[in-house]
């Protein structure tokens, strides 16, 4: 008889080596599996960490304010993306199958939720709250259009394509807030260009959010 | 919801277990019945006998990434999972 003690098979298989099933353990599991009261997976541990994100507060914040559902996916993506962030490996096949399914802009949505810019964008809104559906669009508006309203910058960019690529984007849609974000070995190129991105963007507040890992520059436009 | 881990299930089983469910394998890759690989749902690439996953009162059989769990939230709901 299957165990109702979830993932107890596999721990039965540990102790025992390679685990086989009769056949009537086999059609037993298949008949829960069709009245819905068993899944069966590789690796638990997988189901277990996106659901994970399904509980968390910040998961049930975005759910609540996030109605689109091409976007919706890619934002608890991000927060996976987050939890895995010390799996070096983990985090590299995930963000290896992101890319095969959403191609490089739905990369960077999960990017900017895992980087937690989502979070201090979305803090910045509400600093200017006017009403929950302009909110709303707000957030929506930028994680559609994220390539107008971000920079990612990479190592390999230099910095005279950074500025240019940044005042390209400035002039094309001036948005409200633009940000600039590094990670890893790219902190450093952000950090040295943030004299250069204050000129082209003279008409914006500025805020950083930095940290060994991360450099993320927030530019608001001002009020006139 | 009872989770049945398929990490230490033998070969055998997991053929077994697909044979039931209509699909079949060739040992590396799960198969429909007419002996085409199958390909996950969400980021269509060949599902391997030794990463799937079977969900509750469904047939479907993807890879066991989180990309794949999140989309099928998403398209089934979350309460298909609990």
């Amino acid at each position: 008889m299957p165990s109702d003690n979830p993932v107890s098979d596999a721990a039965e298989g540990i102790t025992k080596g390679v685990l086989d099933w009769s056949l009537e353990k086999i059609t037993s599991f298949i008949s829960k599996l069709k009245n819905k009261k068993l899944a069966f997976l590789e690796n638990p541990q997988t189901m277990e960490t996106v659901m994970d994100q399904y509980r968390s507060g910040e998961g049930k914040f975005y759910r609540n304010y996030i109605t689109d559902k091409s976007i919706l996916p890619l934002v608890m993506i991000g927060l996976t993306l987050r939890s895995v962030e010390e799996d070096e490996e983990r985090l590299h096949t995930l963000r290896d199958n992101v890319f095969k399914k959403y191609h490089a802009e739905g990369l960077h949505v999960a990017e900017f939720v895992q980087m937690g810019i989502l979070n201090r964008y979305i803090g910045i809104l509400l600093e200017e709250l006017t009403s929950i559906p302009e909110f709303k669009n707000s957030i929506e508006e930028i994680l559609k259009n994220i390539e107008k309203h971000t920079l990612f910058v990479r190592t390999t960019n230099k910095k005279a394509e950074l500025i240019k690529s940044a005042d390209i984007k400035i002039r094309a849609s001036s948005p409200r807030i633009f940000i600039i974000s590094g990670i890893k070995s790219a902190t450093k190129l952000v950090s040295e260009s943030i004299d250069s991105f204050k000129v082209i963007l003279k008409d914006y507040e500025f805020e950083r959010v930095s940290n060994n890992e991360k450099e993320i520059l927030f530019f608001k436009r001002k009020n006139h | 919801m009872e989770i049945v881990s398929l990490k230490e299930v033998s070969l055998n089983s997991k053929i077994t277990l697909l044979q039931k469910l209509g699909y079949n394998s060739d040992g590396e890759f799960v198969l429909d019945s007419h002996g085409t690989k199958i390909l996950d749902r969400y980021i269509e690439i060949p599902v391997k006998i030794n990463n799937m996953a079977i969900f509750p009162g469904s047939t479907i059989i993807l890879d066991d990434n989180e990309v794949s769990i999140t989309s099928y939230l998403e398209e089934f709901g979350e309460d298909a999972l609990r």
